[in-house]
C-alpha cells in the first residue's frame, strides 16, 4: 500500500447534503501501524445525521482501521478527525466512546462478560449510569434487537447470529449518536443477515442513529445504504448514491470489487432480451418491478 | 433442553462447556439451593476431610457426596472418566509418600541397593488420600454443575479481593474461547491424518507449533477483546450485577448442623476421643 493516488474530480461524484448536520469529519487522515503497514492514507470521509453510509472495499483496504479511528481507539498520525465538534486525540474527546459505538467484526471479541445481561450493561455502567437505570437500558436494548429471551444466557451458548445481536444491543444500550459496524453480516446465514439488515434500518429510522457499515458485501450495501464510499488502498476513491456507485463499472472495478448480484443480473437480462438498461434497480424487488415493466412494454 | 455442547480434547479432561451447560440447565433441587449454602458446605467439607483419618468415615462421606451428585442428575460415566487426572495426581504423590511407613510389610522392593517397603499403613494412607481427593473433586464438580455461572461469578467477586476477582471474571470466557480454538486446531490436525497420541510421537514439532500458535492467537485475541472493552469505556474495573439468593431457612439449618458435626469431630480429634474411628 505505497502507491496511493488522490481521487480525480470525476470520481468524486458525491454532492454533500447541505441540509444535514455533519457528525464526523475525517480530514485527510493517515495511519501507519507500528510494523509499517499503512492503515489509511489521506482519508477524507464524512458522516451526516440520520444516514446509513457504507464503506465498501476489498479485504485490507482500510475499512476497519477507519472505523477504529471514529471512536478514538486509534488516532491518526497525520490529518485530523472531528467527531461532533471534538478533535480526536484532544482531552475533550476522551469520552468519545459515548457518542460513537463500534460493533466489531468478531462478536467473540466483544462479548467478554459471563452473561448476556452483564455484557449489555457493561457500557451503561461505564458511563456512570446507576445500576437500575443501566439494567433498564440493557433490557430495552435487548428488546430492541429482539433478544429479550437471551438475557440470562451465557455468550458461549449463543449462535453466531445471536452473538451479533447481543453485540449490537451492547452498543445500543449506551444510546450513541453514531454506530459503526464492521462487517455486520459476515459469517451469518441469510436469515440472521436479514435480521441484522432490518435492525440497521431500524437504528436509523426509529432511533435516528447514524450508521457506518464496513462491508465487502455489495448486495447488502445496495439494499440499505443511503450513501456508498468505495475504499481502496486506505483512501476513499469515490462516493455517492448506491445507484451511482454500483452502476459505474470503472469505479467498482477500480476499487477491486464486483457489482452487486442484482446489477449483474439486470444487465445480463437486458442483454439477453435485447433491451436497454436505462433503469438502475438495486434490490430484487426493484429488479422485478423494472423487468416486469420492460416486458409489458 | 438444547443439545449438550462438548469441547473435548480427551474424555478424561473435564469439559468446561458441558459443566457450564449442566450449571445453566440443571433442574434438580440443588440448582435452586443458594450458592452461599453450597460454598459454606464446601468449606466445611474441606475442613472435615482434612482432619478425618478414619477410612470408614471417609468412605461414608464419599458415598454421601456421590449420592448427592447422582440425585442432582449429573453424569456418572463422565465423572468416572474425569477421575483419571485426580487419581494420577494422587498416585504421583503417593509414589513417594507411602513407602517406608511403619506397619506390617506387604511388599519389599530393592532399587539401586536401597530397600523400599510398602506396609499396611502405607496402603491405608494411599486409600485415605485417594478418597479425600475424589470426595473434594466430586463435590466441587457438583457445585460447578448445579450453580448458574452468574451466581458463581458474583460469589467469587464478593469473596476474593481485587485483582483476583477481576482475573477470574475476565479469564472465564476467555478460557472457553481458547479451549475452542485449541480444539479446532487439533481437529484440523486430526482431519489430515494426525492424532493426539500418534502426532505427539511422530510429529512432536507440529504439536509444539500448534500450541505456540494457540499462545500467539490467545495473545492476539486478548488484545482485540481489550480493544472492544476500551471502546465501551472500560477503565480497569468490571463488576457483576447479579443478586445471589441468600440461604433459605433449610439451608441455614443444614449449615448449622454440618458446622456442629465438623466442630465436634475437630474437638474429638484434639482430645483423642475415639481415635480408633476418627
Amino acid at each position: 500500500m505505497t502507491s496511493l493516488k488522490t481521487p480525480t474530480p470525476d470520481q468524486l461524484c458525491f454532492q454533500p447534503p447541505t441540509a444535514l448536520k455533519e457528525l464526523i469529519h475525517v480530514d485527510c487522515a493517515s495511519h501507519v501501524y507500528p510494523d509499517g503497514t499503512i492503515g489509511i492514507h489521506q482519508m477524507c470521509f464524512r458522516v451526516f445525521e440520520s444516514e446509513i453510509v457504507a464503506l465498501c472495499g476489498p479485504n485490507g483496504s482500510g475499512k476497519s482501521t477507519l472505523i477504529e479511528h471514529l471512536n478514538g481507539l486509534l488516532t491518526p498520525s497525520e490529518g485530523k478527525i472531528v467527531v461532533r465538534g471534538r478533535l480526536i486525540g484532544s482531552k475533550e474527546a476522551a469520552d468519545l466512546w459515548k457518542d460513537v459505538g463500534i460493533v466489531f467484526q468478531r462478536s467473540d471479541d466483544q462479548l467478554f462478560a459471563p452473561t448476556v445481561l452483564d455484557d449489555v450493561m457493561f457500557g451503561p455502567i461505564n458511563m456512570g449510569i446507576p445500576y437500575a437505570n443501566a439494567k433498564s437500558a440493557a433490557l430495552s436494548a435487548l428488546k430492541a434487537v429482539g433478544a429479550s429471551d437471551l438475557v440470562h444466557k451465557l455468550p458461549n451458548f449463543l449462535s453466531g447470529g445471536q452473538k451479533r445481536l447481543i453485540s449490537i444491543a451492547g452498543i445500543l444500550a449506551m444510546k450513541p449518536k453514531i454506530i459503526a459496524l464492521d462487517e455486520p453480516t459476515s459469517d451469518l446465514d441469510p436469515l440472521h443477515s436479514d435480521i441484522i439488515e432490518r435492525l440497521i434500518l431500524e437504528l436509523k429510522n426509529k432511533f435516528t442513529i447514524s450508521v457506518v457499515i464496513a462491508t465487502h458485501d455489495l448486495d447488502f450495501a445496495a439494499r440499505i445504504a443511503d450513501r456508498v464510499c468505495l475504499v481502496r488502498r486506505g483512501s476513499i476513491c469515490a462516493e455517492g448514491s448506491p445507484a451511482d456507485m454500483f452502476y459505474n463499472d470503472r469505479l467498482i472495478n477500480g476499487a477491486g470489487l464486483q457489482p452487486p448480484t442484482v446489477v449483474q443480473l439486470y444487465r445480463a437480462m437486458c442483454i439477453e432480451k435485447g433491451i436497454s438498461a436505462t433503469e438502475r434497480p438495486l434490490t430484487i424487488q426493484q429488479l422485478v418491478e423494472v423487468t416486469s415493466k420492460k416486458i409489458v412494454e | 433442553m438444547s443439545t449438550v455442547p462438548t469441547t473435548t480434547f480427551s474424555e478424561h479432561i473435564p469439559d468446561l462447556d458441558l459443566i457450564t451447560w449442566y450449571a445453566e440447565n440443571n433442574k434438580s433441587v440443588f440448582a435452586f439451593m443458594s450458592p452461599w449454602t453450597k460454598f459454606a458446605i464446601l468449606t466445611l467439607l474441606v475442613v472435615l476431610v482434612t482432619v478425618l483419618h478414619s477410612i470408614i468415615l471417609l468412605i461414608s462421606i464419599y458415598v454421601a457426596v456421590i449420592c448427592i451428585y447422582l440425585i442432582a442428575g449429573l453424569p456418572a460415566k463422565k465423572l468416572i472418566l474425569w477421575y483419571t487426572l485426580p487419581i494420577l495426581f494422587v498416585f504421583s504423590l503417593i509414589g513417594i509418600l507411602v513407602w517406608g511407613e511403619p506397619g506390617f510389610p506387604l511388599i519389599s522392593l530393592k532399587i539401586f541397593g536401597l530397600t523400599a517397603i510398602l506396609t499396611d499403613k502405607g496402603v491405608l494412607i494411599a486409600i485415605s488420600l485417594l478418597i479425600k481427593a475424589l470426595t473434594m473433586v466430586t463435590f466441587s464438580l457438583f457445585i460447578l454443575m448445579t450453580t448458574r455461572y452468574s451466581y458463581l461469578a458474583t460469589v467469587i467477586e464478593r469473596i476474593f479481593p481485587a485483582p483476583l476477582d477481576q482475573i477470574f471474571l475476565l479469564s472465564y470466557r476467555f478460557l472457553f474461547l481458547t479451549i475452542s480454538m485449541t480444539a479446532a486446531m487439533l481437529k484440523a490436525v486430526c482431519s489430515r491424518g494426525g492424532g493426539v497420541i500418534y502426532s505427539i510421537r511422530m510429529q512432536g514439532k507440529i504439536f509444539a507449533e500448534v500450541f505456540a500458535l494457540v499462545f500467539i492467537r490467545s495473545f492476539d485475541r486478548a488484545e482485540r477483546v481489550h480493544k472492544a472493552m476500551i471502546a465501551r469505556g472500560y477503565k480497569g474495573h468490571f463488576s457483576m450485577n447479579n443478586e445471589v439468593p441468600a440461604p433459605s431457612q433449610y439451608g441455614m439449618i443444614s449449615i448449622v448442623i454440618f458446622s456442629i458435626i465438623v466442630i465436634a469431630i475437630l474437638i474429638a480429634s484434639q482430645l483423642k476421643w475415639g481415635l480408633n474411628i476418627l
